[in-house]
């Protein structure tokens, strides 16, 4: 273990499922638009990856405002998954991606089983598309608006589904609505899944108390920010200790003291997400602080630090 | 802690606050010292603000700008709100000296065409905040080709009011409305305006509107018969500012009529409001 010379900076190289990120830090879906909404503002290029907002077969305008709402360390979102459609993505935003050396992982949406692989094919050969981010947080419309990722078997559906027509790593994000998250992870590990990324928002609600009237025209919606981020914590734990494949820990990470817990937990990769809203310089702030955090503890690679959680 | 290329800027900067006191009844009206690379704003654009360091309020709130003023040292802004919830309760608590993170200018502005005869500013409570900031950029840059300007400005009591005398010295015509009956013309800013819409020129008269949705929405009802060009700036709750978040939706009009939802901070947050669609 250590480093010698304190002038070799470590090496934050992570593998998931296959593809390669220059360090462990990722933009969470639906917090970073498709990229160019940032560009002014940082060097993309800093990114470990960029996950772009949810894409559907065809577009979706999403929900009536009001749509967020600030809660003590945190807010509460119901955009309802607003986005282009993937054609669009691919027509209009992938170009302006393919300039950067940047992996662009596309988080697909469905509210039917067999739309998934319908997307799942379009993207896959689309030119700068590197991995497929399957959000099986949506509800299954067939089985009664039931969310995919809160059962065992449709969770493990959706993924084989995917998995049979693509090459590219296909990441599975669970969502922690759920009463046992690790035999979630265990079945979609099983159907084939390269990752897993959790945590999805936590589903929460707010109201205004003098109108007596939810504060979200859609009355509930997904809890993100630093309140979430022991829950995170927890579940990525509990799941590191149950699946081989890797996981990438997210949950209300603002800073790089946040980031380290999650992979010192087991985490290979996090993503940021709703610190980006407040913070653009978020990420490359994070990885900065990872990389002085490795420097400071002697450690040559992430790798060391990553799964090194002393339980005793 | 980590630089940015040259082709970019910083989001966030620091702001100074120099003043910030009660302007009218619920209402702070706030000047933050802003460093020399803070752009100048155009009129209808907002600026985002944040209190350093602070988890438990982690985002930060969209505010129009209402004045701003370049000099040697950098830049002033003012900024007049209302205290609306917790956010700006804490906002009214700042004392001068304290720093606060901000952003901006953001957002679309009001656009003007050059050759218009007529410009009407209709206002409800805070709304006249963007629309102050409007009628001083027109003061200085304008003086020799001005618009007429008549300005309906609407609160729910005299005691809302933002400083009525120094308005009416910036336009030709002031006309106060107060739903309370305490000053001006008793009822909504919108009524003595529509008694008087088919004196002005659709082609070369222009309304710059901002207020309560109410007030909006009623603005578009009286302008069905007499369709007079009306630009409005449009509130939402925001957490980035710069289009990633999608939280301040608003429901437009498309291309083929269809309902669409549009991002106040970057389509708006001024909006033609033809386009604009109603529940």
């Amino acid at each position: 273990m250590g480093i010698a010379q304190k002038n070799i900076a470590p090496n934050l190289t992570v593998e998931i499922g296959g593809l390669t990120l220059k360090n462990p830090v990722m933009a969470a879906s639906g917090t970073f638009g498709y990229g160019e909404e940032y560009a002014p503002y940082l060097d993309l290029n800093r990114l470990g990856a960029i996950v772009v907002k949810g894409l559907s077969l065809e577009p979706r305008r999403g929900n009536p405002p009001p749509r967020i709402m600030e809660t003590p360390c945190g807010m509460l979102n119901a955009v309802g998954l607003q986005n282009i459609g993937v054609q669009a993505f691919i027509r209009d935003k992938l170009p302006f991606l393919r300039r950067f050396d940047l992996p662009v992982v596309a988080n697909i949406y469905s509210e039917s089983l067999d739309e998934f692989p319908s997307v799942a094919r379009i993207l896959s050969d689309a030119t700068g598309v590197h991995a497929l981010e399957v959000n099986i947080s949506c509800p299954n419309v067939k089985k009664g608006g039931v969310a995919f990722g809160t059962d065992p078997g449709m969770a493990g559906e959706v993924t084989r589904r995917v998995k049979d027509v693509t090459n590219l790593p296909v990441i599975v994000k669970l969502t922690p609505n759920v009463t046992d998250i690790a035999a979630i992870a265990e079945s979609v590990e099983a159907a084939g899944a390269d990752a897993l990324s959790l945590i999805n928002t936590i589903t929460g609600m707010s109201v205004d108390v003098e109108r007596r009237a939810p504060h979200l025209k859609n009355i509930t919606g997904g809890l993100s920010g630093p309140a979430i981020k022991p829950v995170a914590l927890r579940m990525v734990w509990q799941v590191v200790n149950r699946v081989a494949i890797p996981v990438i820990g997210l949950g209300g990470i603002l800073t790089a003291a946040d980031a380290l817990e999650f992979l010192i937990v087991g985490a290979r990769a996090v993503q940021v997400g709703t610190a980006n809203f407040v913070n653009p310089m978020a990420i490359p702030e994070i990885v900065a602080g990872i990389e002085s955090y490795l420097e400071r503890h002697e450690m040559a690679h992430v790798h060391e630090l990553i799964g090194s959680l002393k339980t005793r | 802690m980590t630089r940015l290329p040259d082709d970019m800027r910083q989001f966030i900067l620091n702001a100074r606050v120099v003043s910030n006191t009660a302007a009218q009844a619920g209402h702070y009206l706030m000047s933050l010292r802003l460093p020399p690379d803070f752009e100048t704003p155009l009129p209808g654009q907002f600026v985002m603000i944040r209190l350093k360091d602070r988890k438990d309020m982690l985002l930060a709130r969209p505010f129009s700008v209402s004045g701003f003023e370049r000099d040697a040292q950098g830049g002033r802004i003012e900024i007049l709100y209302r205290i609306a919830g917790r956010g700006t309760r804490l906002f009214s608590q700042l004392d001068s000296g304290q720093n606060l993170d901000i952003a901006g200018p953001l957002g679309r502005p009001f656009e003007i065409p050059p050759d218009l005869k007529s410009l009407i500013l209709v206002s409800g409570g805070v709304g006249v905040a963007p629309l102050r900031y409007l009628l001083a950029g027109l003061q200085t840059q304008r003086a020799m080709c001005a618009p007429r300007i008549d300005f309906y400005m609407g609160a729910k009591t005299a005691d809302e009011l933002p400083d009525p005398d120094a308005m009416r010295s910036l336009c030709d015509e002031l006309r106060i409305c107060t739903d309370d009956c305490t000053m001006g013309h008793p009822g909504r800013v919108t009524e003595p305006l529509e008694k008087v819409l088919e004196s002005y020129s659709p082609t070369d008269t222009l309304i710059c509107a901002c207020g309560p949705p109410g007030m909006i929405r009623r603005l578009s009802e009286i302008l069905v018969r007499h369709p007079i060009p009306c630009q409005v700036s449009l509130e939402e709750r925001m957490a980035c500012g710069i289009g990633a978040c999608l939280g301040c939706a608003v429901a437009v009009r498309g291309q083929n009529g269809e309902r669409l939802y549009q991002r106040v901070c970057r389509e708006g947050p001024v909006f033609h409001l033809r386009d604009i669609l109603w529940e």
